[in-house]
């Protein structure tokens, strides 16, 4: 089923670290057009290392990364946000003393001087809320908003290819839930997402299909309900302690 | 609303542009002209570093060097070789570009505060050869006798004509850094400041972000230097150290960030300081000698002073006056 589409990201033998610590240790992944794809593991196993090497934040040491065809290994991360792909970093990195309307402005920056009116009108569709803070600064915003600001600074972009570091982080349980019912609206209306997620049932639920990262190598690939499905990535990483809350 | 926020702001520019201007119309007291030139080419060195420090979130320990290469390369090429003023000013510029252009490069690449290291590295280095090179600098003793600047023939000799020259280029650095301010730079530049991490992920230039602002701060410093060294007529290493070095970073930093008005002012506040008694008309002789002898210690003073009793520095007490003023 996945084959079938095209790819829009290709991730071929990859290795990358920091200094001489190599976190990845030969990654082969693929994301196709309009595909939701979780990245599940537990810490330190390098999803978010992933994510980094695939904008150029950290240099590959080797393998290859194919963005629509083109070889971008070791893109500069701004040349990285022109050519579509996006990130939503881990901890939102917001512009705390600007007000959320700059802050989207702010996300629009690699495309120039453009007429972004039907942009902001976009977001504040998907995040009714920010359109009521617009002119309020980000860092008065509760933990929620400030993801949904993050994504929404994202989107500005024009984004071909969404990419989502732990976008649960630190909220609660009914944010959790706000936040991926937009993933889905964004998935619906045929965004291609790389999700890193510590929540691998709710990421899963929320996903096409799923990778299982263990010490900077795939352990496991396949179908998210495959891997929902799956004996070892139920024990291990869809523990009991996640049966209890429902955040969907 | 907006509207009516910027007619009020340019009123306000307006006002104080006029007085400004109109000061050696009023005196002719040669002192105070001489002290309000002086606080006019700080102002113009402190544009840059409220644009390197506030927006791009930089620190320089050496910006008395390019303040000095300003000086000592214009006052060269106008008194040995006899260039004329013009080209004088152009050169400082286009040498203290080109010296921020090198010194940014390599320690802009690096995250971290690498840039005040090798400012502070640089500036040093620059103290020595301005004593050490006696051929160009005249070494400790320093240039004199550096002519007035001079322009369609007409010799700017006096002081008020001194004064307008001065503050007229400070009116050209700050509207130039206004408009970058205001510009998409400028807000990458705020965004920068803001969080780093973040502005790499909006697909900003971060690396050639900076050395862009360095090179400009460099820039305005080498104008000020040309400016200061054809105003005053004489000019010597003491005048380049890094006791002056630290004396702008703490202008930028009592001025307060995100802002331009903040540490024009604090300029003229520090600037003043020394020279009291040429604007406070009652002020004895020995009072401001004792302003003088303490000098370090009431920078020093007024610098804690604000730290602990105005946060955000000069820039968030004017924020918190025209928050009030306006209604929201």
């Amino acid at each position: 089923m996945s084959s079938e589409t095209d790819t829009m990201l290709a991730i071929e033998g990859l290795h990358a670290g920091y200094g001489r610590v190599e976190v990845l240790r030969g990654i082969d992944l693929r994301v196709g057009v309009g595909e939701v794809v979780t990245l599940i593991g537990g810490n330190g196993a390098g999803k978010s290392t992933l994510l980094k090497a695939v904008i150029g934040l950290i240099p590959p040491s080797a393998g290859r990364v194919r963005f629509l065809g083109e070889d971008i290994t070791g893109i500069q991360p701004e040349r990285a946000v022109k050519a579509g792909l996006v990130m939503v970093p881990e901890g939102r990195m917001l512009f705390g003393p600007m007000t959320v309307r700059e802050n989207l402005e702010l996300g629009a920056h690699s495309r120039g001087k453009t007429d972004l009116t039907e942009d902001y009108e976009r977001v504040f569709e998907l995040f009714p809320v920010l359109a009521d803070r617009q002119d309020q600064s980000a860092s008065t915003l509760s933990g929620g908003e400030q993801q949904m600001l993050a994504v929404g600074r994202a989107l500005m972009a024009r984004p071909r290819l969404l990419l989502l570091d732990e976008p649960s982080l630190g909220l609660a349980p009914k944010l959790i839930g706000e936040i991926f019912a937009a993933l889905d609206r964004l998935r619906s209306e045929g965004h291609t997402i790389l999700l890193v997620e510590q929540d691998a049932r709710l990421a899963l639920r929320h996903s096409d299909r799923g990778y299982v990262m263990r010490t900077g190598g795939i352990a496991l690939a396949g179908s998210a309900d495959d891997l929902l499905a799956d004996d070892d990535v139920r024990l291990i990483y869809l523990g009991t302690w996640h049966g209890g809350e429902e955040t969907t | 609303m907006h509207r009516n926020v910027d007619i009020k702001v340019a009123v306000l520019l307006g006002l104080i542009g006029a007085s400004v201007f109109s000061v050696p119309l009023l005196t002719a007291d040669r002192y105070m002209l001489r002290v309000l030139t002086f606080v006019g080419v700080n102002v113009i060195i402190v544009a840059g570093m409220a644009l390197l420090f506030g927006y791009a979130g930089q620190v320089s320990l050496g910006h008395a060097a390019f303040y000095g290469i300003g000086a000592y390369a214009s006052a060269h090429v106008v008194t040995v070789f006899g260039w004329p003023w013009v080209a004088g000013v152009a050169i400082a510029i286009v040498l203290t570009a080109a010296g921020g252009l090198l010194l940014a490069l390599p320690s802009l690449r690096l995250r971290g505060h690498y840039l005040a290291m090798a400012t502070l590295a640089f500036g040093e280095i620059m103290r020595v050869a301005f004593v050490e090179g006696k051929g160009v600098t005249g070494g400790p003793d320093g240039l004199s006798g550096i002519p007035f600047p001079s322009f369609l023939g007409i010799e700017v000799d006096s002081a008020g004509g001194n004064y307008w020259l001065v503050w007229s280029a400070a009116a050209a650095v700050l509207l130039i850094a206004s408009n970058l301010v205001r510009s998409r730079a400028g807000r990458a530049m705020l965004a920068l400041h803001g969080s780093e991490a973040g502005a790499m992920s909006c697909g900003m230039d971060l690396t050639g972000l900076k050395v862009r602002v360095f090179v400009i701060s460099a820039a305005f410093a080498g104008l000020a230097g040309s400016l200061y060294a054809h105003v005053v007529g004489f000019i010597s290493p003491s005048t380049f150290s890094l006791h002056v070095s630290v004396l702008l970073v703490a202008m930028a930093v009592l001025g307060g960030t995100r802002s331009l008005a903040g540490p024009v002012l604090a300029a003229v506040i520090l600037t003043m300081i020394p020279f009291a008694d040429a604007v406070i008309p009652g002020l004895s002789r020995s009072a401001v000698e004792t302003i003088q002898e303490w000098q370090e210690d009431v920078y020093g003073l007024t610098i804690i002073a604000v730290m602990l009793f105005v946060p955000g520095g000069i820039a968030g007490a004017l924020r918190r006056i025209a928050a009030k003023g306006s209604v929201r």
